[in-house]
């Protein structure tokens, strides 16, 4: 197919533009059947108009995602078969295997968590017409994110999601923990923004260029000199956007923000916003480290990332040992793995992006069938999901225990679970590139988080289920399909990874740094 | 073909059990599954019992099966001691039957997996897979403190697999083999420099100490076993699991000569060690279990003696060992159940006098007890004798001690059967039932022929151990050809 020559230009723009148009159609429907719905529920005329009306929205929403889905597969067909990867405006939008690898993860993650939401928000009282919107301008965000080609398309990205998260965040009007949790995450992010122009601009101040192939190309130009300003710069970039993905010491706001925020959000930021903003780590610290080159400079950088994930690692399990609610434990476990991918980005090359990429599509899987069994366990008033609340789900509802329990053993790299393939890749590519101290140290730490993933599973099947514990609801059918996803997407890629894999490997040239 | 369905076959059965509803169907379906692993076992002698597929191209692993080795001999043993103990388990265990039988099958399956995978990641996987199986019995069926055995077992275990999951993934990359299949691995592996290959090889011994086990990584291994369903079906389960050995036999040894010379005195000493320790904790203590658990703690020290060795004899010896110990240590476990049948203890206060009652229990229990003190003629003499054989040629200080442990094993059985069936009787119990005949049966027979015959099975052993050999001797002008390029280019770079 040809297409006029501008239009050509723009193809990779069409998975995220496709989304934005959604959202504007989402919103629009929404406004305009919010009066409807309210008119309808006051006279108490056709509840199932109302509900029916509003289960509208999600479906708009999952058309979007899909559509983009569609787009983003055609391209990245398109590149494989011309054996060029697509690149629009000049470079500063791409659509390399990276790009790619990266849409599929983030809009499986994005049409995960909008079933898990619509099957919940409801029942929770969650359901105004603004939700889906944000969540695909979000999702846009974080497409953006990873396909940026320059700092400041990157940064555009970064702050187009992070802006309908910090709203997503705080979706729960009359409760503290919520406010808190937005207001927090917009406080760290607005400041982690900060940190990240700074570097943007000590990087333009090195190398004169924002883009990731100029500033590599720059700083391989014999005498360049400002190889100080550029580590600096460097530096920066790390530390904003490690605030992003949650490496320790900038995880704090973390725990608490996954916490506070609507649990079906949470399942949104854990997957969605960590993949897109691995994506975007990826390219800065391969280009960086590329650029620095070897030489005691060069070693920074490479040296400071080894140290966050390190950190991240030993705070993200520890932390999950100690908690006692659920939601809490996950929220912990997040940082923990990414402190695994972060093993990914520091190998870097090929083997490093294949790696994170799977271990994050394992991770969305997983993590989704996971926040899917707590939701349907969970208060109405998003509360609840204290481990005692577990007790006795293995007699009680075997089937949603097994779900659970698969979920928990592949978070923990169980073979033959998706996770277990994830942890394989990333402890390879780690040690390949020479990180074997630190694959050692992740391991160990892998040994800690066995243990509070197994305390889940021993709940369920162990412990006796209170006599006045909560009756557990039926699984909507929604939630129900997340779940069937989820549990059949992690045993799939664990035993057949390779198809992935390929897929991956098989897109052509990686540029900008790789 | 014929290995992948002694891998996928119990598979099947088990989620079969799990999932059919008919109680009556249960004990058929499962003695067919263990039967018909058994055959297929039996069959998977040479071409069919090879299997090599392409699983994950980028990562270079294979779905690469062979049963016509030594680890066809386990397989086979592993499900010979299963029927058995299936048809001891279909009768015995009350509560959810199927399910227990399911997760013996889904064991069966595992260790299949284990024994014929001859690609270390695939091997990884089935070796981490088959903890499930275990951990589930003690959770599902267990007595009152199991949780606290369960965590102890989980930690000690994945702690071991973590740690062979960072050695497996150093020795692809770092030797630079195309692949992880046993001769793509073979073919590099031990050309790695010495130092390289001790700290891969350290990862290896440390899960495969922890499984073997021995000392000190055996405190899970009594508590796991006093905590087991009390008809001792899962103990046995846990028996065939004991597949440490057969690790550092079929990949940690050969892959790594240079690793495993390097290690070997730490290897010996503490399988010496544990060889006596086991031996003299288990007459200091008073249940059946726990006894039993610490006697083949012994076994699996004098296991890693004969591998430890380094010798020929020793690595056979120990091969052939760790298969009679399935049979009379997992004999011992069924006969464990049906004592507690009858007095509903475990605690040696409880017996005495057996044999005046229950004569034909009593002899059936001697001929087992006297193949696990490796008296010739049963299973575990010729293992036994040639892993102390082998172990003296290498290292008689071991050795020494080693035999010394065998000495101790031999009167404390001695003093176990007279404990349990001899002196004053206090009250008559009923001999063997049919079920309990069918059980001894294959196990009477299995104990014999490993005792009588068991050249077919060690010349297999041996010519996988010779090839190994053979391997190491090759590597050492290598390593030393490797050593003095680098000492003249080093003396180049001096001048």
């Amino acid at each position: 197919m040809s297409l006029p020559p501008i239009i050509g230009d723009l193809t990779p723009l069409v998975p995220a533009v496709t989304l934005v148009a959604f959202a504007a159609i989402t919103l629009l429907f929404g406004v305009f059947t919010r009066e409807r719905v309210a008119l309808n529920e006051r006279a108490a005329l056709n509840e199932r108009a109302a509900l029916s009306e509003r289960a509208a929205l999600g479906g708009l929403a999952l058309t979007g995602v899909a559509a983009a889905l569609v787009f983003a597969f055609y391209l990245w067909l398109e590149s494989n078969a011309s054996g060029v990867a697509a690149a629009a405006l000049g470079g500063a939008y791409l659509g390399d295997a990276l790009a790619s690898a990266f849409t599929f993860v983030i809009l499986l993650g994005s049409a995960l968590a909008i079933l898990l939401a619509d099957g919940h928000l409801a029942r929770l009282e969650l359901d105004h017409p603004e939700f889906h919107p944000l969540l695909l301008l979000a999702t846009a965000g974080g497409l953006v994110l990873v396909s940026a080609g320059d700092l400041v398309t990157l940064l555009l990205g970064l702050e187009i999601m992070s802006l309908a998260v910090y709203a997503l965040a705080a979706w729960r009007e009359r409760s503290r923990a919520s406010e808190e949790a937005g207001m927090k995450y917009f406080l760290l992010g607005a400041f982690a923004s900060a940190v990240l122009v700074y570097g943007i601009a000590l990087t333009y101040g090195a190398t004169g260029r924002f883009d990731f192939a100029g500033i590599a190309a720059a700083a391989a130009t014999p005498g360049f000199a400002a190889n100080g300003l550029l580590l600096l710069g460097a530096v920066f970039l790390l530390v904003g956007l490690g605030f992003k993905v949650a490496f320790a010491p900038f995880h704090q706001w973390a725990p608490d923000v996954y916490t506070g925020a609507p649990t079906p959000v949470t399942a949104f930021m854990s997957v969605v916003v960590k993949t897109a903003a691995f994506g975007a780590l990826l390219r800065v610290t391969g280009t960086l480290v590329e650029a620095l080159g070897p030489g005691p400079i060069g070693e920074v950088l490479p040296a400071a990332l080894a140290v966050l994930i390190g950190l991240t690692l030993v705070v993200g399990n520890t932390g999950a040992l100690l908690q006692s609610g659920v939601k809490r434990m996950l929220a912990y476990s997040a940082v923990a793995h990414a402190g695994y991918v972060g093993l990914a980005v520091l190998a870097g090359g090929e083997a490093g992006v294949r790696a994170a990429a799977f271990y994050l599509l394992a991770y969305t899987l997983t993590s989704l069938a996971a926040f899917a069994v707590l939701l349907s366990l969970m208060d109405d008033d998003d509360g609840g999901d204290r481990l005692e609340r577990l007790a006795g789900l293995g007699r009680r509802r075997p089937w949603l225990a097994a779900a659970l329990s698969v979920a928990m053993l592949s978070l923990a790299g169980f073979p033959p679970f998706a996770g277990f393939i994830g942890k394989v890749l990333v402890f390879q590519a780690a040690i390949a590139a020479g990180h074997a101290a630190l694959a050692v140290l992740a391991i160990a730490t892998s040994v800690v988080a066995v243990v509070f993933y197994a305390r889940v599973v021993t709940t369920m099947y162990l412990r006796e289920p209170d006599a006045h514990s909560a009756p557990i609801r039926p699984v909507g059918r929604r939630t129900a399909v997340v779940l069937a996803i989820g549990v059949v997407g992690t045993l799939a890629f664990g035993l057949f990874p390779g198809g992935w894999l390929e897929l991956v490997a098989g897109a052509p040239a990686w540029i900008a740094g790789f | 073909m014929i290995a992948a369905l002694m891998v996928l076959l119990p598979l099947a059965v088990a989620v079969a059990l799990a999932l059919a509803p008919k109680p009556a169907v249960h004990r058929p379906l499962a003695m067919f599954g263990v039967v018909a692993t058994l055959v297929l076992g039996l069959l998977a002698v040479d071409g069919g019992g090879r299997l090599e597929v392409p699983w994950i191209a980028s990562l270079g692993t294979w779905i690469a099966l062979d049963a016509t080795g030594a680890g066809g001999v386990l397989a086979r043993v592993a499900a010979a001691v299963l029927l058995p103990t299936v048809l001891w388990a279909g009768a015995r265990v009350e509560s959810r039957p199927h399910l227990f039988l399911a997760w013996l099958l889904a064991t069966l399956a595992g260790l299949s997996g284990i024994f014929l995978a001859r690609d270390l990641v695939l091997f990884y996987v089935f070796w981490e897979l088959t903890l499930l199986p275990g951990l589930a019995l003690l959770a599902g069926w267990g007595l009152t403190h199991r949780r606290a055995a369960m965590v102890k077992y989980l930690l000690y275990a994945v702690a071991g697999s973590f740690a062979m999951l960072i050695a497996v993934l150093a020795v692809g990359p770092l030797s630079g083999a195309a692949g992880y299949r046993f001769d793509q691995l073979l073919a590099a592996a031990p050309l790695l420099d010495p130092l390289t290959q001790t700290w891969i090889f350290a990862g290896f011994a440390f899960a495969f100490a922890v499984k073997l086990p021995i000392f000190p990584l055996h405190a899970w291994l009594v508590d796991v076993h006093e905590q087991n369903h009390a008809s001792g079906a899962a103990d046995v389960a846990g028996t065939l699991y004991k597949v440490g050995g057969f690790g550092l036999f079929a990949w940690a040894i050969p892959l790594l000569p240079a690793g495993a010379t390097a290690l070997a005195p730490l290897g010996l000493a503490l399988g010496a060690f544990t060889a006596v320790y086991g031996a003299l904790i288990a007459t200091r203590h008073a249940h059946l279990k726990r006894i039993l658990a610490y006697a083949s703690l012994s076994h699996m020290g004098v296991v890693a003696v004969g591998l430890f060795s380094l010798h020929l004899a020793g690595k056979t010896g120990s091969m052939a060992l760790l298969a009679a110990q399935m049979v009379t240590t997992g004999g011992l476990f069924l006969v464990s159940g049906m004592l507690h049948d009858r007095r509903g203890s475990f605690e040696l206060d409880a017996f005495g006098g057996l044999a005046r009652s229950a004569p034909a229990l009593a002899a059936a229990t001697l001929v087992v007890l006297f193949a696990s003190i490796g008296v010739p003629g049963l299973a575990n003499f010729p293992g036994e004798f040639l892993a102390l054989l082998g172990a003296y040629q290498a290292a008689p200080a071991a050795a020494v001690l080693a035999l010394l442990a065998v000495v101790a094993a031999g009167a404390l059985g001695v003093n176990l059967y007279q404990r349990l069936f001899q002196g004053e009787g206090r009250e008559r119990v009923r001999d063997v039932t049919p079920l309990e005949v069918a059980v001894f049966a294959p196990i009477l027979a299995l104990t014999l022929w490993l005792g009588v015959a068991p050249a077919a099975n060690l010349t297999t052993f041996e010519r996988e151990a010779a090839a190994a050999q053979t391997v190491t001797a090759e590597a050492a002008p290598v390593v030393a050809e490797i050593a003095a390029a680098v000492g003249v280019l080093a003396a180049g770079g001096v001048r």
